[in-house]
Parts: structure tokens; sequence; C-alpha cells
């Protein structure tokens, strides 16, 4: 006669095991049995999964952020879940910190105000506004410009360890777009001091029959990846993500730019 | 000259274990310590009852080993590995007594094992290994996904469930106001889906002709909605669908009354955007597309409950972070 191991093993065992696999496999879990399903449902689980200095970071949150209020109130697993969704504004409100759902790996991104972006602050050139759909205060907004320079870093420190990261330009184009067709930007991630990184060369805006490599994010804006880098232990000092056209010929128009996305890569 | 201590198993059996090796158990050690218990024949310590006489001797080993403190962390590990060796259920077993003794690093390491084997599979396969029955209700079934990115095609099962669960308790309802007693009450869930799984045959050729119509419509529908990569490939499942519906309805259920105060929610949850409709569907009767958005939620809900789901399931929780070209497939290993 077959028994199952829920007679065998207690439900907290349960909840122990499945916090040693992943965020992914506990979800899928729930499909098993009502005890795995209500195993699956335990803070022990996902606050092992949440990152170590989450409550850290939330605490840094800007105190205009209501998500501060909201998240001193859940439980484990609700936070998790909800920073999957919902990511938080930190850093007078300069980032936004999420959590990858399926790996529990932190995810940053870095608000346009954040990046160095050459000429930014001159207005013929370029503009900052309010948009409803940043979720920053505010996004820069190209007018034109020969010279196109937009530069972001991040320290590793605040990543998660033994992590691929990629980074993201998250953009849009504005009706007044000109230029991106024309000519291609380079694309450039590196590590630390001593990197070269990689630099693709891709049009933004590509005519029909030229590659397309941005894609549309759920959030409505686009994206183009930038690059990807390996985060070991967070010692690498800086990774400096960029977008440049600096030939200086061609005039370029309406680029809309929320910030720079910085998220583990997908396993699969 | 070495002290032993006496444990008791659940079967009743006694025997005496040297006292390093029996106190190397917390639980043991608490008995010893705080209640002086141990010291004799008639004062045995009583062992939980997960642990019986087998799963004592398999920790017994365990502490025999690593109760000696001159052990490398390699010699240490080395033996674990061999030590976990067993099959899953005398695994689920040693957990579960090495956690009735408190003996934390062998449940670390049982556990370990056993997380291992979950790793990765699906819902069956894990029922498989664990010999678990397929018990959860459909209800806990079609519970919502956990929307963790807002991905639009989630938001639409949902809303699909939603439904679905909402019509299987108008069906329970309506059952019950049914004289006809061999399929009333009895009928569970279950059977109805079984039902819906399993027979594909007698039906099919009388409604033949009304499928073919369905599914063109069915198509133009589809073609409108922006949501229509989720429910796109339906229209291969169609007929065996069609046909079990039609006869639960016409069997038992007086068609119209219930389902049609049901399926007006229906149209306006799933396709909130009725402007994108072809007019010419909605100026039909009633009638047909109601029965028409019924079959198609039934097929979609018995498509969720085959072998597909789990791994449709990792793929859609798979597609949080990275937004994936737009055609997500559905048909998994087809009808």
């Amino acid at each position: 006669m077959r028994t199952d191991i829920t007679n065998i093993l207690p439900e907290e065992c349960i909840s122990y095991i499945l916090s040693l696999t992943s965020p992914t496999d506990v979800c899928r879990s729930k499909l098993v049995s009502p005890v795995f399903r209500s195993a699956a449902d335990s803070d022990t689980i996902w606050g092992k999964f949440l990152p170590s200095d989450c409550y850290d970071i939330i605490s840094n949150a800007s105190s205009s952020s209501s998500s501060k209020l909201l998240t001193s109130s859940m439980s484990k697993t609700q936070l998790y879940f909800h920073l999957c969704k919902n990511p938080i504004i930190i850093d007078n409100g300069t980032m936004s910190f999420g959590i990858d759902k399926a790996t529990g790996k932190k995810c940053y991104m870095l608000g346009a105000r954040r990046l160095s972006i050459a000429w930014a602050n001159t207005p013929r050139y370029w503009r900052w506004k309010r948009v409803p759909e940043s979720r920053f205060s505010e996004v820069a907004e190209l007018k034109e410009v020969w010279w196109l320079d937009v530069k972001g870093t991040i320290e590793t420190k605040i990543l998660s360890p033994n992590t691929t990261y990629v980074a993201y330009l998250v953009y849009k184009f504005s009706s007044s777009r000109y230029g991106f067709e024309k000519k291609p930007v380079d694309l450039h991630v590196e590590l630390g001091e001593s990197d070269a990184g990689r630099t693709f060369r891709i049009f933004l805006d590509p005519s029909a029959n030229i590659p397309q490599f941005s894609r549309e994010r759920e959030d409505g804006w686009m994206e183009v990846k930038l690059g990807e880098f390996f985060n070991e232990h967070g010692d690498d000092g800086k990774a400096t993500c960029s977008l440049r056209e600096v030939d200086n010929y061609t005039l370029k128009k309406g680029l809309i730019i929320e910030g720079i996305d910085i998220r583990p890569k997908d396993s699969r | 000259m070495k002290s032993y201590i006496w444990l008791q198993t659940v079967d009743g059996s006694i025997q005496q274990v040297e006292q390093e090796i029996a106190m190397f158990c917390p639980m043991i050690c608490h008995e010893v310590i705080q209640k002086g218990m141990g010291s004799s024949k008639n004062y045995a310590i009583s062992l939980p009852q997960q642990v019986n006489p087998a799963m004592l001797s398999l920790i017994l080993d365990y502490c025999r080993f690593h109760q000696v403190p001159g052990r490398s962390n390699k010699e240490r590990k080395s033996f674990d590995e061999k030590f976990i060796r067993m099959d899953t259920k005398r695994l689920c077993e040693l957990t579960s007594a090495a956690d009735s003794l408190q003996l934390k690093p062998l449940v670390d390491l049982t556990s370990r094992a056993l997380a291992r084997i979950i790793e990765g599979k699906a819902p069956e396969e894990i029922r498989e290994i664990f010999h678990l029955p397929d018990d959860l209700t459909e209800e806990e079934k079609l519970e919502p996904l956990k929307n963790a990115t807002d991905d639009p095609r989630i938001r639409l099962l949902n809303r699909l469930y939603a439904k679905k669960r909402k019509e299987l308790k108008e069906r329970e309802k309506l059952k019950n106001v049914e004289v006809d007693e061999e399929l009333v009450d009895d009928r569970s869930v279950d059977d109805l889906l079984s039902f819906i799984n399993g027979d594909d045959g007698d039906s099919k050729g009388i409604k033949t002709s009304k499928s073919k119509k369905k599914n063109r419509r069915r198509k133009d529908l589809l073609k409108s909605t922006s949501a229509h990569e989720a429910t796109k490939n339906h229209n291969k499942e169609s007929n065996g669908l069609n046909s079990v519906c039609r006869s639960a309805e016409v069997g038992q259920i007086p068609p119209g009354v219930g389902a049609t105060t049901n399926l007006q929610d229906v149209e306006d949850d799933i396709f909130p955007n009725k402007n994108e409709f072809d007019d010419g569907d909605i100026d039909d009767e009633i009638d047909p597309t109601l029965k028409e958005k019924i079959d198609r939620e039934v097929e979609d809900f018995a498509r969720r409950l085959n072998s597909d789901w789990p791994e449709r399931m990792q793929e859609i929780l798979s597609l949080g972070q990275e937004k994936k070209p737009v055609h997500l497939s559905l048909n998994g290993k087809g009808s």
C-alpha cells in the first residue's frame, strides 16, 4: 500500500525543504497537492528568498513613498510578491529597487536624473519633464543634439552576488524623433576599472529590413540591451553602462529616457 | 566503564545505546539532563512515534560517525553523501524522525537531498515520486496565478478562471434543481471534468456542421480581441468539447436561463473592449453566442487541466522579467 509523504512529513518539514529549492519551484509546487499548497505559502520560505538587506533598503526609501508604509505591514510572503511587481523608489527618488520573481535577486533602475547625460542641463538640447507613465518624477527628453552620450553606473556591492546582470536603456521616442534611423548608436557595458567591456552598434530606430533590437516592456516603455556583466562577490567596483553616438555629424532628436534598468539575466 | 542510555521506540522495543552517541540528539539530551530519564530499562526514554527501529538505527549510525570530534570536513562530507543514498520514502521518514529528535544537521542533510529531487520537476512528476493523489480540487487548481509582473496574458487567464469557477457553481446549482437522481448531486466537478477530458466520441458526428460554423465565428472573435494570443489555439480542440458541453446542457440544465445571466458578465469581463468585435457577431442571436463562449471557456478549462499546464505555468512565471516575442505557445502536446 503506497503511503503518501504527507502522512510522513509534517508541513513545516515540507516548507523547509521547499525553502531549499527556488522561487519558481515553490510556485510550481502549489499545484502538487493541498499540503504542498499550504506549505508553499509559508513565511519561512519567502523570507529566505528575500534579499538579506531588503528591509534596510526599504527603510532608505524616499519618505514620500507610500510603499514604505505599505511594506512595513506586510508578511514576508506578501512583501516578496509585492516587490516583484512594485519597485520602490529609493535614494532621493533617483533609483528604484525591486526583486526578480524567479530568483529573488535584486533589480535596480537608475533614473534619468542619476545618469550622466552630456548637455542634459542645457535647455536648448535637453528638457526635463514629468510624465505620468514614469516611475520617477522626471524623465529626460532630447530636443536636439549632435553629441549623444548617456552613461549610468552602479556599485556592484549593492547587487546580488553570483549573478549575471543585464543592463537595458529604458526609453521612448517622441513624435519628433530624428537621426536614429540614419546613424547607429554604440551600446557598451564594462565592469570595474580594468575591464574593456563590449560594445555593440545598432540602429535604435531601424528602417524596414534592418534588425530591431529594442522591444516593448510591460510598463509601456521600450528597452534596448546595453550589455551584461557577471557580479561575483560585489567587490568589482562599478559597472558602467552607456549609449553613445558621438561622431558629431548627425543631428538627433526625440529620444525620451526614463533610465537604465539592471536586472538578472533570464536563465532560460 | 561505558555509560548507556535506554531508549524505547514506538513499537515497544527497548535498546541501550552508548551515551555519547545518544546524547548527540538534542531531544534525548534534554530527556536525560532535564528529566533524568534513560538511565535504566524501566526508565527508558520514549522516542517520538516517527522514530521506528529502522529509523533509529539509521540515526544512530549518523550520530556514531559525527560525534567523533577528530574527523575532517572532507570525511564528514564524504560520509554524508553516501549516507543519504536511499529511496525517497526513506528520506522522508528519516527527515521526519530526525526532526522529531531535533537533530538539525541530519534534517538539513535529508532536506537538501529532497530539495534536489523536487527542483525543476513538474507537479505530476512530484506527485509520482511521492505517491501523492491528485486531490487538489478544481477550484484550487484554478486559483489565480500570482501575477507578479502584470502580464496581460495572466490577467486574462485569471479572468477566465474566475468565469469558469462561477460557471461551475452555476452548473452545480442548476443540476441540483433537476429531478433526475443519477445526475444531480453525485456528479462532482471532477466527474464533469473527466467526462470533458475523456469522452470525445459519440455526438461528434452530429455536431460537426455546427462546430464548423462556431470555429469560423470563433476565429473572427479571437482576431479582434487584444488578448488573442492566449486563446488562439483553441480551434482544434473544439469538436469533442462542443458535443460534450451540449449534451451536458441538453440533458440536465434548462438552457438559457441560468446561463444567460452568467454570461452577460463573461462578455463584459473578458472582452472589455467590445468595440473591437466585428459588428456581425453581435447582431447574432443570444443563445449561440453565449454557447460559443461557454464552449471556448470549457476548452480552455480542460486544457488547463491536462499535462501542458506545468510547462506553461513555468513559462508564464519565467516570462516575468523579460518580455518575449508575442506568440506564447499554448498548444503544447496537442489534443
